[in-house]
Parts: structure tokens; sequence; C-alpha cells
């Protein structure tokens, strides 16, 4: 028997690259430089669950990421302004090594691939498989030391970036997460999505994931992580802090003034359906919250 | 051409926005978030739709046009206009109850007490009805002087509908401040006039 490339390549992989190029040819976004080299990487058994994925037409195209424009679509369109070379990201604060990173040493680290729900506070989710290590990883590297309690995340400032020609929230960008979050073995820094290396409109080339979190707390795009002491304030926390709490954990039971947050839209379907107590992780994180008013803590 | 088919082909005309969607909706072409897409394009129209209806005076007081001539009377025109954006305020509506609220009569009731954009939303709508019901000739008559001052109510009923949309925005007014602009605009007109 001969041996082709369907026999070597994981079967579930190949059908899902499959897609994924037929995706990306139907709406000509195949052959754009951005889309860069495929990744090494390895699929954690962990975090493979049997969930249908979102047809990554939609999850690349439908994004929100104020610094390349307000609308769904301002994103892709606007990607080419986002510039990723020589993308380097500070770690400092309360450590005992900070340090600087260029994009090269993030992608020596060992890049797994998993399975993660994606919930968005305006009512939308998907599924999406991400590529990338956990963020306990890179901070373990710079040794927190005990006055580390809170992580800040900072993305890009760029004059040349469309949306932050305009001061829709406070740039740049920042979102914050207690030090036991950043630590949990769930929290990812993604460097991919579906097989390749992360779009320029998905946050390229780091970005942050915290499945269990309302999308927004997912920076994008980041440069700095800063280990603090007090509770950092986010940028949409300073745009309307009667609408974003500090934890934003997807919670079906605590809604939004504007989105009931008991249901939720998948991608690409018309009906909605129920949304599941922090996202369908309560296992893993509902303990990180023991004894905590999640409806004043939102 | 006769009057009434001039009134259906200006009709026809009106309804493009909805067959375009109809098209997109066929095609598989309304994108990740087909009803966000849907939610938004009939809202859309039906705030221009009330603002191409509010512009018919102002023409008539500033270009005096024959609107006989090429067209038809103009309070039929602005009849047609009128019906027009409460044909897209019930799309939406649908497309809210339908997929939004899955036919729940509970969460909907829900929806309007929690969301004051949604509250807003159906005052506006509500007060479009008796509107569009008594848009004929033989209402006109029956109301006699009472017919102007009921629709006046088009002018709260369309500034709802912006703040309805202004409400929902998260961050970047720029859209609902524009329809705010425009219809600013188109309200000075009537204070001039008056004078």
């Amino acid at each position: 028997m001969r041996l082709t490339e369907n026999h070597v390549t994981d079967e579930n992989l190949y059908l899902n690259r499959r897609q994924f190029v037929k995706g990306m040819t139907a709406t000509g976004l195949i052959g754009i430089p951005f889309i860069a080299n495929a990744l090494d990487f390895s699929k954690n058994q962990n975090y493979q669950e049997k969930l249908k994925l979102t047809d990554p037409e939609h999850a690349l195209h439908y994004n929100n990421f104020y610094e390349l424009g307000t609308s769904k679509e301002d994103p892709f369109r606007n990607a080419d302004k986002l510039k990723t070379d020589g993308w380097q990201v500070v770690i400092e604060g309360e450590c005992a090594k900070p340090q600087t990173f260029d994009m090269d040493d993030l992608l020596k680290l060992e890049q797994e691939e998993r399975i993660y729900r994606f919930r968005c506070v305006e009512g939308w989710s998907m599924v999406v498989p991400w590529i990338g290590f956990p963020l306990s990883k890179l901070l373990s590297k710079v040794e927190p030391n005990s006055k580390a309690k809170y992580v800040e995340f900072i993305s890009i400032e760029d004059p040349n970036l469309p949306g932050q020609r305009f001061r829709v929230l406070d740039w740049p960008y920042r979102e914050g997460l207690r030090m036991d979050e950043a630590m949990h073995p769930l929290t990812f820094m993604a460097t991919g999505i579906y097989g390749e290396s992360l779009p320029n409109q998905n946050g390229a080339p780091i970005r942050l994931v915290v499945p269990w979190k309302y999308g927004f707390k997912s920076s994008k795009s980041i440069v700095k992580i800063r280990l603090v002491e007090k509770q950092p304030l986010s940028s949409w926390m300073v745009a309307t802090p009667s609408e974003y709490g500090f934890y934003s954990n997807v919670n079906p039971n605590v809604s939004h003034p504007r989105w009931s947050q008991a249901k939720e839209r998948p991608l690409g379907s018309f009906f909605k359906k129920k949304t599941l107590m922090f996202n369908g992780y309560e296992n893993e994180v509902a303990s990180l919250y023991k004894g905590m008013d999640l409806k004043k803590n939102f | 051409m006769p009057l009434i088919i001039k009134i259906m082909l200006f009709s026809l005309l009106c309804s493009l926005p909805a067959w375009e969607l109809v098209w997109r909706l066929l095609n598989d072409e309304l994108g990740a978030n087909p009803v966000e897409f849907l939610e938004h394009a009939t809202g859309d129209w039906t705030i221009y739709f009330l603002l191409m209806t509010l512009t018919i005076t102002p023409i008539q007081k500033v270009f005096k046009p024959n609107w006989n001539k090429w067209l038809f009377p103009m309070h039929v025109v602005r009849r047609v206009l009128g019906l027009s954006a409460l044909a897209y305020a019930l799309l939406h509506l649908a497309t809210y109850l339908v997929f939004d609220m899955g036919l729940s009569l509970d969460d909907t009731i829900t929806d309007i007490i929690e969301r004051p954009f949604i509250l807003i939303g159906m005052i506006a709508l509500t007060l479009l009805v008796p509107l569009a019901v008594t848009s004929t000739a033989g209402w006109q008559r029956r109301l006699k002087q009472h017919w102007q001052t009921l629709h006046k109510a088009i002018y709260l009923l369309t500034f709802l509908g912006i703040l309805h949309y202004a409400l929902l925005v998260k961050a970047d007014l720029l859209q609902p401040l524009i329809y705010l602009g425009l219809f600013g605009i188109l309200m000075l007109f009537r204070i001039r006039i008056q004078r």
C-alpha cells in the first residue's frame, strides 16, 4: 500500500485544514502574506473536546478589534495596517527577572493546539482551535514575587492603526487578571488559530485567551505584560464602569444592561442556545471564585 | 401612466432593500451573524425611510416642485415612504421576536423591562402604527385638524428610533449621531418654516 499524505496526517486535522483552505480560498484570503507559515504544534489531548468548530470564514472575518475599526468587518479589511515585524513582548513589574521576549523566543516554547469555546459579551459565540502555550509557562520565566497580585495586559498603540485615530476607548487597550486566574492552566497565549499563525484581525502575533470570561478579556496584539500589586483598570472599565467590571466571567444568571447573557448565538446560526456557567468551564474554574458574589463582582 | 401603477412602481422601489435581504438569505450572504445583519439592515432602513418622510415638507416649501408632474401628489409620496418605514420596522420586530426571543413572551417581557433601548424601540414602533392606519385621505377628512396634530408624532417617534439605536451601541456613536444630525437639520427647517 502506498502512503499518501492522508495516511500521515491525523485525519481530523487533515479535514479541518481542508475546510480551512476552502474557506480561505472562497473569501480570497489565501495568498495574503500575513497568513504566514504553518506552525509547529501538537494537539493537547486534554483540550480536544468534541465540539463543532466554527467555520473559519466566520471566525476570521467577524471580529471585535477596535484598533482596526469598530464594525465587525473592519479588522479584516484593515488587517494590513497592523505591522507585526520585530514584535516584542515586555514583561515587567513585580518579578525577579523582568525580560523582553522576541516573537521567536515565544514561538520556541512548545506550541499546542486547544479547542476552546469563546463567548462574546454581545451574545455570540464560537468554537476555535487555538495554538499557543499556557500563560503560566511564560510568567514563571520572569519569576513573579509575592507582591504580584494582578497581571495587566497592554496591547499595541500605533498612530497608523485606523481605529486609534478616534478615542472610542482609552488607548492602548488594557486588560487584567488576578494572579491565580493568570496562572490557571486554561489561560492561554495564542500564536495561531486553525492550524496557522494568527491573522492580524484576530490579534497577531500574540494574544491572550481566557475561555471562561467574555471575549474582551482576551487581549489582542499584546506588547506588554505587567505584574502589579493593585487591581488594574481595563479600558472597558474606564469607558463604562457601570457595564464592565473587572472579572467579566461568563455568567448566564447576570445580564448586561444591553444583553441578556442567558443565551448565545453560535456564529453562522440563526437560533440561540443556552449559555453555560463559566462558559462550560465551571468544573475547572469555579473554585477561583468561592465565596464571591458574582453579581457584585461582575 | 395611471396613478395606481405609478404608486405600485414607487412602492416596489421602496421594497428593493428588503428583496436584497431575501436574496442574501437565500444565497447564504448574511455573514457570520445573520440575525444581527438582518436586524441592523431593517433598523437602518426604518430610520432612512422616516428621515425621507420628513424631507418631503422641506422640499415642498423650498423648491415648490410640481409633484403631480413627476410622480403623484405630495401627500401620496409621503404616505408611501411612511408606510415603507413601518414595513421595515415590522420586519425588524419580527426578526427580533423570532430569532432573538425565540417567540417567547416571557423572554420578550423581561427584555423590555430590563433593557431601556428595547422599551424605547417598542414605543417608537407602537407610535408608528396609528399614523399608518390614519394615513388615508378618508381618515384625514374624518380627523380634520386633529390629523396634523396626530401625525406630528412622527417627530417624537423618529427621535426615539434614533435613541433606540444610540443606546444599543457599545462605544462608537458615530452612526447614530449622523442620524441625529440629519434629524436635527430636518427639524430646524420646520421651526424656520413656522416662523
